[in-house]
């Protein structure tokens, strides 16, 4: 939710980063304690209770991120979190009781945590509750301690109801009973991580690093045996299961030595509270693209600025808002967030599909069977295509209600289809969304009740399920619904029924906008100015040589040149430059001026056109270079008036198109729109994900 | 791609961890109680002047053949103890032969079952009435291990099992698809209920987990039904896999236990098997006891607070002499204890070290008389209209208002002017998410009013149900300080109509 990270570091297992790996290398490098670590029991309990508390934030029912772009490259976000310490269970809410005198109110008053951050942000963090009181914090130094204590308390019940405990000879029983000092070590090798902590994508320093140790000597002893049977222990009790995840305890501790928990001082007297605080300041991702940056500054493309923002947010939430607010010269055109809520409902009934696809056979020889599991299919692509054609014709609403509206465009006419081409769909791996919705009406008309003799119950599966994942529709859209058109909210709620109810798993949400200069836009007085300087050029010219002949014949007037060249070079020079300061040219630093590149630069040349022209006004005083020059002029005058119309009409195809060019909106929704372009990579991209 | 389950079972790690420390100790206690009344209900635990630590947070009741059993447990604040589990006599009522254990257990907080995708199953071992032979108690036994053994060959968890239950009548095409017009179910019948919990992401496994099961059905004639699966159906509705072969079975049945009695046994005892949660530990406990010969008459096994209860109502041989004294101790010097059910003293089988349950410990009642319904519907009892039938009872009460033994006797209490008996048959409650315990129960009812048709005997089972519930609500808040606004309770006779809407509130 409020954690962001620095350059790509996608936590994908890398070599020696595994969950468990720093902990292995902790256990090589401390020295071994000759005496138990002794935490109070409070202590533990208290770190338990932020851990769990932390990773399902379930007491925060309404959570909201107030994002203001400052200028390019940074946005400030403001977090506001509902609190909500009736939902807190009475056994932990004695756990999280704050000793000591009660609060001024006279009530008791409780830890609680309300966030998650990497721990590469030192910025500090002050919380105030609706009245603008400063809220306390436990410090991060208490938070790592409890935490440690915590995690020396489960290792501890880990051991104890380890099936090996009370197999002598075992190195659990031996971790427990008569080498302590193998779980002393293995203890201070947590309580070691955890205070000093290891952000994700950092390799663990050790003093081994530093060192070339002598090979271990054959009669073993020492602190060697030692280390060996604390690490003998951690296999025995964490064993890496077949399909290469990490053990739970092994996750726990990377997610402790990531980050760490905000947690806030809050009475019991209020139960409901409101609080809000200022996230570190978020950098934007810059991704090198020099050619694409190139072209977009020097081709006559109407720029869009194009920012990205993905965040993650608990899954207990039930209502997540997201504002965006920008300088009012800038619009925003587009605002969408898309969601991956039932991405892991997709993905178990991928793998679902999958199974069956490969086990039909044996399956079949149970005919009822294999129609359960068809049907427990049929009836979840069923719902899968309800709710995204929910979504879609909120997105349609949205488009429709648009300043400038924006039609069906390219979108292909909606088919309507009868069961047998929906399965014949399917099966071609078609998970388009008129498919599912297809699907969808005929499971609800009875129309699917015989899958299991169908086409579909075999290899077919496999393509249902490539498509599924392919057509991303785990995915969710959310609409903008401000009225403002330098601001922008979505409000994403939790649907009424969660398809994977089990899971805590956070909530990825990925915000997509796109800001422009909307009209009265800049590129409107620029192509006035530029008509403007043409005309004068124009009418100099005219008046110069006593027509409009100069301009097509290739004869010469005489007396083209003036005689008196100085009123001439005085108005070529005075008028641009009056109509330039005119103009109110942004810094290049900030959006806009980045928006405004191309239409500076247009300005720029027609002012230099009209320069040039001065200058030979005043140097050159032949009639025929003089004809030359203006004609000269003039056309270039008209190449940056054409320049100017190109971006006129290019903006008029950005406004107009239906789905952002995102990598990041589902795949449904761009096939559903017929939309064919190739994505493009924003110009900011924020990352705001935990490292998780 | 995200690892899903992933953080989903750290994060229960972390829930159960921090349940499990709670102030001081990390250890469970739990009362167990063996009762002969069947029917009957522990006095609640629960008194508001008593440390708010001790309130009950899992209750267990199951009752068959007229005995019962019931469990209470809690997160204890007691200080370490020897060995992994410790249970004691405290108490026996002389008037009613109950009798009353409290131990305490280390819960295993490394059985994560909360994240899982839950595969319940009904099985059919017969059509007539429920009241099972020597020879049909072993079967059951066979068919138990072989079902959790199954489960334990995936390291799949046991969630819960149940023998007899309901059985479910065959749904004719015809009928409503609301179940507002389906047959009534007959209390209790030869069948039994479980689950196992299975990771989501490993379909494959459950895959191969529901074909051995239809193979197993196949080579035993059982009937199976496996839950409904498809999105919005609930629990209660069932899929038909195999119906049930009674030939088949009688066949299996007669070649497997070609020795054992075909009477009814007249007594029995119970032993609880309690012990940390493991996967395999049921498939263990019924296996070895199946190789001395002893049958499972009925059977209750749940996991609370990670600590597994396995609740057997064993039959005892008619030729044994005199009454077996309870006993509790370790589950390797239960076995002979148990052996001597059968009449053969001489531990044929010989324990094994390596058993998973070698340190749980065991709590057996003396043998006592058992009984058995005395009709049902499909034995022709409509004619005379005394039909035992079930309702089922689903609560959400906040923690530490009213404990479950005193919801259930109100639940008895709202149903007494409608019914001439009124039966807990099973109940079961824990503390969820939230600080609020959600319960299930079924009850069993014969009706005071005689009838025989159907449909008034559904309108009548409507009415009892809306009035009691009614009633329980009215009087919860005086029972508890509950606030009426937090309580959930529905009752009715279907067991697919108690669920509210809104599961993801």
């Amino acid at each position: 939710m409020t954690v962001h990270i620095r350059g790509h570091s996608t936590v994908a297992d890398r070599a020696g980063d595994g969950p468990l790996d720093h902990l292995r290398t902790m256990i090589g490098a401390l020295p071994v304690p000759t005496s138990p670590l002794t935490f109070p029991s409070r202590e533990a309990a208290l770190g338990l209770a932020l851990m769990d508390l932390s990773f399902r934030l379930d007491h925060l029912p309404r959570l909201s991120e107030h994002l203001t772009l400052m200028d390019r490259g940074h946005m400030s976000r403001t977090i506001s979190v509902d609190v909500d310490l009736d939902v807190i269970s009475g056994r932990l809410r004695d756990t999280l009781q704050v000793p000591g005198d009660a609060m001024p109110g006279g009530r008791a008053s409780l830890w609680v945590p309300v966030s998650r951050y990497s721990r590469r942000d030192l910025a500090p963090v002050v919380i105030r509750d609706s009245n603008g009181d400063v809220v306390p914090r436990l410090s991060h130094r208490d938070a790592n301690r409890v935490t440690a204590a915590a995690f020396v308390k489960l290792l501890f019940m880990l051991i104890n109801a380890h099936e090996d405990v009370s197999a002598p000879g075992s190195p659990i029983h031996q971790l427990r009973h008569t080498h302590q000092r193998s779980r002393w070590l293995v203890e201070a090798a947590i309580t070691e991580l955890v205070m000093v902590g290891s952000p994700a994508g950092q390799r663990l320093h050790t003093p081994l690093d530093h060192a070339e140790l002598p090979a271990p000597r054959a009669s073993g002893g020492g602190s060697r045996a030692v280390r060996d049977l604390a690490l003998e222990g951690l296999d025995a009790l964490f064993p890496a299961d077949g399909r290469g995840q990490p053990v739970p305890f092994a996750r726990l501790l990377q997610l402790a030595v990531r980050q760490y928990i905000l947690v806030a001082q809050l009475g019991l007297d209020r139960p409901r509270r409101f609080l809000t605080w200022e996230a570190p300041l978020l950098p934007a991702q810059h991704r090198p693209a020099p050619l694409q940056t190139l072209a977009k500054n020097v081709l006559p493309i109407n720029r869009e600025f194009v920012v990205e923002y993905e965040t993650e947010i608990p899954r207990s939430v039930k209502a997540y808002h997201l504002t965006l607010e920008v300088r009012q010269e800038i619009s925003v055109r587009r605002f969408l967030m898309s969601s991956d809520v039932d991405e892991e409902f997709v993905e178990v009934l991928a793998q679902d599909l999958e199974s069956v696809a490969r086990r039909v056979d044996r399956l079949g020889g149970h005919h009822k069977l294999l129609e359960l599991e068809m049907q427990g299919i049929a009836s979840r692509l069923a719902e899968l295509g309800r709710r995204r054609l929910v979504d879609l014709a909120a997105y349609e609403a949205y488009l429709a209600r648009l300043p400038i509206p924006v039609g069906p465009g390219s979108a292909p006419p909606s088919r309507r289809l009868t069961a047998d081409e929906v399965l014949a769909a399917l099966s071609a791996g078609d998970c388009s969304l008129d498919v599912l919705a297809a699907f969808c009406a005929h499971y609800a008309a009875d129309g699917m009740q015989h899958l299991a003799r169908s086409p579909l119950a075999g290899p077919a599966l496999l393509a249902v399920a490539a498509g599924l994942r392919a057509a991303q529709v785990g995915r969710d859209v959310t609409t903008d619904n401000d009225p403002r058109e330098h601001g922008a909210h979505a409000n994403w709620r939790r649907p009424s029924a969660d398809l994977s109810p089990q899971s805590t798993e956070p909530v990825r949400v990925f915000a997509f906008m796109a800001l422009a200069d909307e009209a009265p836009a800049l590129i409107e007085s620029i192509t006035r100015m530029v008509a403007g300087l043409a005309m004068m050029v124009l009418a100099i010219g005219t008046l110069l040589s006593g027509g409009l002949a100069w301009l097509y014949s290739p004869d010469v007037a005489e007396d083209f040149a003036p005689e008196q060249a100085d009123a001439v070079v005085a108005v070529l020079l005075l008028v641009p430059g009056l109509l330039l300061a005119r103009l109110d040219l942004p810094s290049t630093k900030s959006v806009l001026g980045q928006l405004h590149k191309f239409q500076r630069t247009l300005a720029a040349a027609s002012v230099v056109v009209t320069t040039a022209l001065a200058i030979a006004v005043g140097t050159v005083h032949s009639d025929r270079e003089m004809t030359r020059l203006f004609q000269l002029a003039l056309a270039v005058l008209i190449v940056i008036l054409i320049c100017c119309l190109c971006e006129f009409s290019a903006r008029r195809r950005h406004r107009s198109s239906s789905v952002p060019r995102s990598a990041r909106v589902p795949r449904w929704l761009r096939d559903a729109r017929g939309a064919k372009r190739r994505n493009a990579e924003p110009d900011d991209f924020f990352d705001a994900r935990g490292e998780v | 791609m995200t690892q899903p389950a992933n953080s989903t079972k750290s994060s229960e790690l972390a829930r159960i961890a921090a349940e499990a420390a709670g102030t001081h100790f990390s250890s469970v206690e739990f009362t167990l109680t063996h009762s002969a009344a069947n029917g009957s209900l522990p006095a609640s635990l629960a008194d508001p002047d008593k440390d708010p630590n001790a309130w009950p947070t899992d209750f267990c009741h199951f009752s068959a053949a007229g005995l019962s059993v019931s469990t209470s447990t809690w997160p204890s604040a007691m200080s370490a103890f020897s060995g992994r589990v410790q249970v004691g006599l405290v108490g026996q009522e002389e008037r009613g032969e109950t009798y009353t254990y409290t131990g305490h257990a280390v819960p295993n907080p490394g059985f994560l079952n909360q994240s899982t995708r839950k595969v319940e199953v009904i099985i059919t071992l017969g059509t007539a009435h429920w009241s099972p032979t020597y020879r049909e108690a072993l079967m059951q036994a066979l068919i138990i291990e072989r079902l959790t053994g199954l489960a334990a060959e995936r390291d799949v968890p046991v969630l819960h099992l149940h023998a007899p239950v309901a059985p479910v009548p065959q749904t004719t095409r015809s009928e409503r698809g609301d179940g507002s017009n389906e047959r009534l179910r007959d209390a209790i019948g030869p069948c039994l209920r479980f689950s196992v919990g299975v990771d989501p992401a490993m379909s494959g496994t459950r895959l191969d987990f529901e074909t051995e099961l239809a193979a197993l059905a196949e080579e035993y004639g059982f009937g199976l039904k496996l839950d409904d699966q498809r999105l919005n159906r609930v629990r209660g509705e069932w899929f038909t896999i195999r119906g049930f072969d009674r030939e088949r079975h009688r066949q299996a049945r007669n070649r497997l236990f070609p020795e054992a009695p075909p009477q009814t046994p007249r007594r029995a005892v119970i032993a609880t098997v309690v012990g940390p949660s493991r996967a395999g530990t049921t498939a263990a406990a019924v296996g070895a006891l199946r190789s001395r010969g002893i049958g499972v008459l009925a059977a209750s096994i749940s996991s609370m607070r990670k600590t597994t209860f396995i609740n057997l109502v064993l039959p005892v041989a008619a030729d044994v002499p005199g009454t077996l004294p309870q006993w509790s101790g370790g589950w390797l010097d239960a076995l002979p204890r148990l052996g001597e059910c059968t009449g053969h003293r001489l531990d044929e089988a010989g324990p094994s070290g390596e058993s998973p349950i070698a340190d749980w410990k065991v709590a057996i009642s003396p043998a006592m008389r058992c009984s058995y319904p005395p009709s049902s519907q499909q034995t022709g009892a409509t004619i005379t209209g005394r039909v035992p039938y079930p309702i089922w009872l689903w609560w959400q009460l906040p923690h530490r208002t009213v404990d479950t033994p005193a919801l259930l006797a109100e639940a008895q209490a709202a149903l007494r002017p409608h019914t001439r008996r009124c039966e807990i048959a099973y109940a079961q409650s824990r503390l969820c998410r939230g600080d609020v315990v959600r319960g299930r129960a079924k009850l069993i009812v014969m009706l005071s009013q005689e009838h025989r048709d159907h449909a008034a005997v559904q309108r009548l089972l409507t009415d009892a149900t809306e009035a009691a519930q009614l009633r329980i609500r009215e009087r919860l808040p005086a029972l508890g300080c509950v606030d009426p606004s937090k309580v959930r309770l529905r009752l009715s006779p279907r067991e697919r109509w108690l669920t509210y809407a809104g599961i993801s509130a």
